[in-house]
């Protein structure tokens, strides 16, 4: 077969029978679009929460007795300076403060300052803080989600925490976190140790938790024995575990909607399927003067497959664009929601853009497969009666 | 050219209630010959037609056409003897709605080798000679019964083949294009082609062409006779 007649031809088909294309080409776009949303979503927040961990302590311990945890005495720290290959070992005071009115809560993490930082991204963030006037009262670091709460109560510059003797202690708000760090520190505030130590009143000698590097990380498994053989009633959590946390919550809600996008193709496909089979149907009665005329089963089944092609890759590549303009710019309004939501804080990320080949193919080989299997089955189907029975 | 031998088409063959189509039905039909199918509806002469223009295969007997057995071709076969071989006008026409006189004209030539300026060339061709190229561009949907008929024709002389089947081609036409259907045919016989037509349609009992009438009843030929 000429290829130019050819293509002549399925244009000509594909065009002067627009109208019965566009219905499957806009369910198609839809279905690639929701789909390519989830994964670029799932895909976007691993990233960002990889991203994010880096810039965590690799290990936080706490004290646990009869499995709840209790406070953490402050010497524990001189122990575990003591295990070679571990580092910039930090005091932490880390609590939920309530604001009762709403029920919302904030998450305030108390670091030492003018020891070595063990979170990067706010040794960057205090970079461009004013240190003197930060360290002359008492101030906080806020996340975007607690800024934008504080803002609608009308805290704009400062918040009265109310201590557990009943009395408030006003903090300025320093500096907004980075909005990167959102994921996980929208409703965090971070502040000097002793300032958390007293919004949660806790004794002298004693913090809740303990935060640690291992730059090593072959190393890290024996760091958590050697600390647990320290310690008989330690807490050792890595940065791992939380990301795997985080990784599952993500993939869990990124479930939920595959099983719709399961559902939503079956159904589709199921109709394109009764479509091409129905039996007085215009595309039997298309093959079948086709065949009549002298086309093999094998032009026919070319023919459709160039068809239908063009149909999944139009629908793909459209589906795949609008979802990318609507997650990594518009910043997926509603999907965002389902994704963040649940927080107690409303909270608000930007996409990191993230385009890889295997999220590419998956979403063309979960659409395309079925999509051909849908059209061609049936049409095959069709070439192989006799072609009176088809024009009939 | 054609030689029919001991052809037998019964349809649900393997079901409770078979239909027998075609009893034992021998027939040759030389080259150039213009043949008039006739009898009632359901006497077996459409059925007789897929089977010449290897649409359907028949139960038992043979076909062979131009010395090479067109009744067990395999599909790839038969397809290309139809378009080379056939060129088929349907009762209903059978025309690719959406598209126009001259893109349902050019469809037959596409699984072909030829480009595409030959093929536009034979399409113009082919609508000159059926009289209709001065509607080449208008789609099917937009003619009279008559220019559907004229298209058909067209398509079908487009591969130039040596055989003309016409399975009821007057049955969806007034008088008057009837006629005009009949002086095509007697161009295209002029032209040396075989002409096969299923009618009982009685304008053909006045041919101004040499033809034999074969009566058909009950799925049996009952009646020869030359005209």
């Amino acid at each position: 077969m000429q290829n130019n007649a050819f293509f002549h031809f399925l244009s000509l088909l594909l065009f002067k029978q627009k109208n019965k294309h566009i219905g499957a080409i806009f369910i198609s776009v839809i279905i690639i679009f929701l789909l390519s949303c989830v994964l670029f979503i799932s895909s976007s927040l691993q990233k960002s929460l990889q991203a994010t961990l880096q810039n965590q302590p690799d290990f936080t311990i706490s004290r646990m007795q009869a499995g709840r945890a209790v406070n953490t005495p402050i010497e524990w720290i001189e122990k575990i300076v003591q295990i070679d290959g571990v580092s910039a070992v930090t005091p932490r005071v880390y609590g939920r403060y309530f604001f009762a009115p709403n029920e919302n809560s904030f998450l305030i993490v108390g670091v030492d300052f003018f020891d070595e930082q063990s979170n990067r991204s706010l040794q960057e963030l205090m970079e461009k803080t004013d240190l003197k006037s930060f360290f002359a009262t008492p101030s906080m670091l806020v996340g975007e989600g607690v800024q934008k709460f504080m803002i609608a109560h009308y805290y704009k510059d400062e918040f009265s925490f109310k201590l557990p003797n009943g009395s408030f202690k006003k903090v300025a708000i320093a500096q907004q976190l980075p909005n990167s760090t959102n994921l996980i520190a929208n409703d965090m505030i971070v502040m000097p140790l002793d300032l958390a130590k007293e919004i949660f009143a806790l004794e002298e000698g004693v913090i809740t938790d303990i935060a640690l590097n291992v730059p090593n990380d072959a190393e890290w498994d024996n760091i958590v024995a050697k600390l647990h053989l320290l310690f008989y009633d330690v807490q050792v959590i890595d940065k791992r575990e939380i990301f795997k946390a985080y990784k599952s919550l993500y993939n869990y809600k990124g479930g939920l909607f595959l099983i719709l996008y399961l559902i939503t193709i079956t159904t589709f496909m199921l109709i394109l399927y009764q479509r091409y089979s129905m039996v007085y149907s215009a595309e039997k009665k298309e093959i079948g003067i086709l065949r009549a005329i002298g086309w093999s089963i094998q032009d026919i089944l070319k023919l459709k497959f160039y068809e239908t092609l063009v149909i999944v890759i139009s629908s793909f590549i459209l589906g795949v664009v609008l979802a990318y303009i609507f997650v990594f710019i518009l910043d997926a309004p509603l999907l965002q929601e389902i994704f963040l939501g649940g927080s107690n804080l409303e909270n608000r990320v930007s996409f990191v853009p993230t385009l890889e080949f295997g999220i590419l193919s998956s979403i063309f080989l979960f659409f395309a497969l079925p999509f051909f299997a849908s059209v061609l089955i049936p049409v095959w189907k069709i070439a192989v009666t006799p072609p009176k029975e088809a024009m009939l | 050219m054609i030689e029919i031998e001991n052809i037998n088409k019964i349809f649900n063959e393997n079901s409770s209630e078979p239909f027998e189509a075609l009893k034992d039905i021998t027939l040759h039909i030389a080259k150039n010959e213009a043949i008039i199918l006739s009898g009632v509806s359901g006497s077996g002469k459409s059925t007789l037609l897929s089977l010449i223009a290897s649409l359907d295969k028949p139960s038992s007997g043979k076909i062979v056409v131009d010395g090479e057995l067109i009744s067990k071709l395999p599909d790839l076969h038969a397809s290309a003897y139809r378009a080379k071989s056939i060129g088929f006008i349907f009762q209903h026409f059978n025309l690719l709605e959406a598209l126009s006189v001259e893109e349902n004209i050019i469809a037959p030539l596409i699984p072909s080798r030829l480009d595409m300026p030959t093929i536009k060339k034979q399409a113009q061709e082919s609508m000159q000679r059926a009289g209709i190229a001065h509607k080449a561009s208008q789609t099917i949907r937009e003619l009279s019964g008559g220019e559907k008929q004229r298209c058909a024709i067209a398509r079908a002389l487009v591969t130039n083949p040596k055989l003309i089947i016409c399975d009821e081609p007057t049955a969806n036409l007034d008088k008057a294009n009837s006629l005009k259907f009949i002086e095509i045919l007697s161009t295209l016989k002029a032209l040396g082609k075989t002409i096969i037509v299923a009618t009982h349609d009685p304008i053909f009992d006045t041919l101004p062409f040499e033809s034999r009438v074969i009566k058909m009843e009950d799925g049996r030929i009952v009646n020869i006779k030359d005209r």
